[in-house]
């Protein structure tokens, strides 16, 4: 009777801070979005509106003829086509080289295993910014690839980065040896079980390291200075950091450009998402 | 005899075998290893040597042994402000970040209703191109109009300058760095899903309450996967540079001037490639003593279920 009672009443416990969470989750997630909607929502105002006070929470009367006017002045769509240049080939080229690099530490036995496996661990040690100067003299000096895309594709097209390789290890170490052991009988070669067996399984890992390189490249503001230096093979985050420079106190057609450059980002987000929470789920990023 | 024959066979064949494999495995690595000597190790091999010669990208480098070393300690205006200024940001981010997204993947991991829902808002300002979230959050730091000094003015306190003083500066892009972590609220969510039942369901019986079970229980389960973050968000934000990219250029005075802008600055804007190498290399050994001091207090606070990892 008295355990009854005690189970009870740490149920009506549990209840009460489910509720107290799902109230704290909302607030939170309310916080989260305010800086988004704010931005947007300047975006959409005249600048003599933004400098008002007190400000307003919502947009007197939603301009959206800003949108064209910005896009007279910043030309999103030559940007989003150059981003793309580099963000397609280097995600592909990365997911791909990655995929062979984290299947070999998986599933292949050879010599120097271990040591090329450290060596490869090691480098998720190693800051990138570390290696920028050596890498940018190989890539203007030795190579003459000044001003071109090559330094910010090809990169991607040696292992992807350590840490997807990792990534794609752990998550093929979870699919059952017997698959492809039974192959292997069948007389399958090593690259048709790769293809044909292997890679259908961890195909939402590999969503997962095509979306964390997008989001690398996406966000690599350095790189991209350093090698691009002329105006028609600005990616968007140049563009952004010209315009900003440019234009100073017109915050409206700043907030524009601002929301342009969210969108792509976004959308491949929502198509991905749901392989993307399971791929990671699924790694369980143990060790 | 005959049976000895067909063994030595086998065993051929399985050597045969093992040589395939390990060719196959070779031309798996083929990208990986090219990128590990010519993308990772040579370059760090390039940014010790180079850092000893005196080399303004053009012309034949000369030797000048520690010089670039003993100039970076003594004389350069820059260099211990900037070591001070990256260890409090990266200090402020990596804490905050850790915290903030440990308690939203504990909220989420309970029982509530739309869960996948929250979790993309969390993770939502992850996916922004970080120029664009600057640019847009220095909107709203903006000194008199902006969002957060409404924010203030409804709660009477006094506007901020917030990236233009020296003191909110540095916690003013923290913030932003906490505010852009939700990509480590999808691993902690993930840990807390890998924590196993059993333990719960005895601490239950037990008697244990929900702050015990999460203190006793959840907590130490979870320690492998709090080391791994606090590692991994302290080597990204030990290089922020893009903030001061887009938006401080390291000012106020050099309330932002963080390491990797000095250096970006030093080989890029004035070309000294070979000086900008030394600043890389001492970098190289912070962010490595941090890493070394992370690992060795790890075996007193990270708990590994099984014992061996």
């Amino acid at each position: 009777m008295q355990k009854e009672k005690s189970y009870k009443s740490r149920k009506a416990m549990e209840r009460r801070l489910d509720i107290l969470s799902l109230i704290l989750v909302i607030l939170m997630s309310i916080a989260v979005m305010l800086p988004i909607w704010w931005i947007f929502r300047s975006s959409l105002m005249t600048n003599a509106q933004l400098f008002q006070w007190p400000p307003k929470f919502f947009p007197p009367d939603w301009l959206w003829s800003n949108y064209k006017e910005t896009l007279k002045y910043f030309p999103f769509l030559t940007y989003f086509k150059n981003t793309m240049t580099i963000i397609i080939p280097a995600v592909v080229g990365g997911t791909v080289t990655a995929t062979l690099g984290g299947y070999a530490f998986a599933r292949l036995r050879f010599k120097g295993k271990r040591f090329l496996f450290s060596l490869c661990v090691g480098s998720m040690l190693l800051p990138n910014m570390v290696t920028l100067i050596p890498l940018y003299i190989m890539w203007t000096k030795g190579f003459h690839l000044a001003n071109t895309y090559w330094p910010l594709i090809l990169p991607y097209f040696c292992g992807g980065g350590a840490f997807n390789i990792f990534l794609i290890r752990q998550f093929i170490m979870t699919i059952p040896k017997e698959l492809d052991e039974a192959a292997t009988i069948d007389g399958a070669g090593y690259f048709r079980i790769l293809f044909s067996i292997v890679m259908p399984a961890i195909k939402s890992a590999m969503i997962v390291v095509a979306l964390l390189l997008f989001i690398q490249i996406w966000n690599d503001l350095l790189q991209q200075i350093i090698y691009i230096n002329t105006g028609d093979k600005f990616t968007i985050a140049i563009g952004l950091s010209q315009f900003k420079g440019s234009l100073k106190q017109e915050w409206a057609y700043i907030m524009c450009s601002t929301c342009m450059s969210f969108v792509p980002g976004i959308v491949f987000y929502l198509i991905g998402q749901k392989y993307f929470v399971e791929g990671i789920v699924l790694t369980g990023m143990k060790n | 005899m005959k049976e000895s024959k067909t063994m030595e066979a086998t065993g051929i064949k399985k050597k045969q075998l093992l040589r395939a494999e390990g060719r196959a495995a070779y031309i798996c690595l083929i990208p990986s290893i090219i990128g590990l000597i010519f993308l990772t190790y040579g370059p760090l091999l390039a940014v010790l040597i180079l850092s000893f010669f005196d080399w303004k990208g053009v012309g034949t480098p000369n030797w000048v042994g520690f010089a670039n070393y003993v100039r970076l300690f003594t004389k350069d205006p820059y260099f211990k402000d900037s070591i001070k200024v990256t260890v409090y940001f990266s200090l402020l981010s990596v804490f905050g970040s850790i915290i903030y997204s440990f308690i939203i993947a504990l909220l989420l991991n309970r029982n509530i209703p739309a869960r996948g829902f929250f979790r993309a808002v969390f993770y939502l300002p992850y996916v922004l191109p970080a120029m664009a979230v600057y640019l847009g959050w220095s909107w709203l730091y903006e000194s008199n109009f902006g969002f957060f000094n409404y924010l203030l003015s409804l709660m009477g306190i006094q506007k901020i300058k917030f990236l233009g003083s020296k003191q909110w500066v540095v916690p003013s892009l923290a913030l932003i760095a906490v505010w852009l972590s939700g990509n480590l609220i999808v691993i902690f969510l993930a840990g807390l899903q890998d924590v196993p039942r059993v333990y719960h369901e005895a601490a239950e019986i037990d008697g244990a309450n929900s702050w015990q079970r999460f203190w006793h229980v959840t907590f130490p389960c979870m320690t492998p996967i709090i080391f791994y973050n606090l590692l991994m968000s302290l080597i990204t934000n030990m290089q922020v540079i893009t903030p001061a990219l887009a938006l401080t250029q390291g000012g106020p005075g050099n309330s932002s001037r963080f390491i990797s802008y000095i250096m970006y600055t030093y080989a890029f804007k004035d070309m000294k490639f070979s000086y900008a190498c030394a600043v890389s290399f001492i970098f190289f050994l912070i962010i490595g003593a941090f890493t070394a001091v992370l690992f060795t207090t790890s075996g007193k606070w990270v708990f590994y279920q099984g014992g061996d990892n």
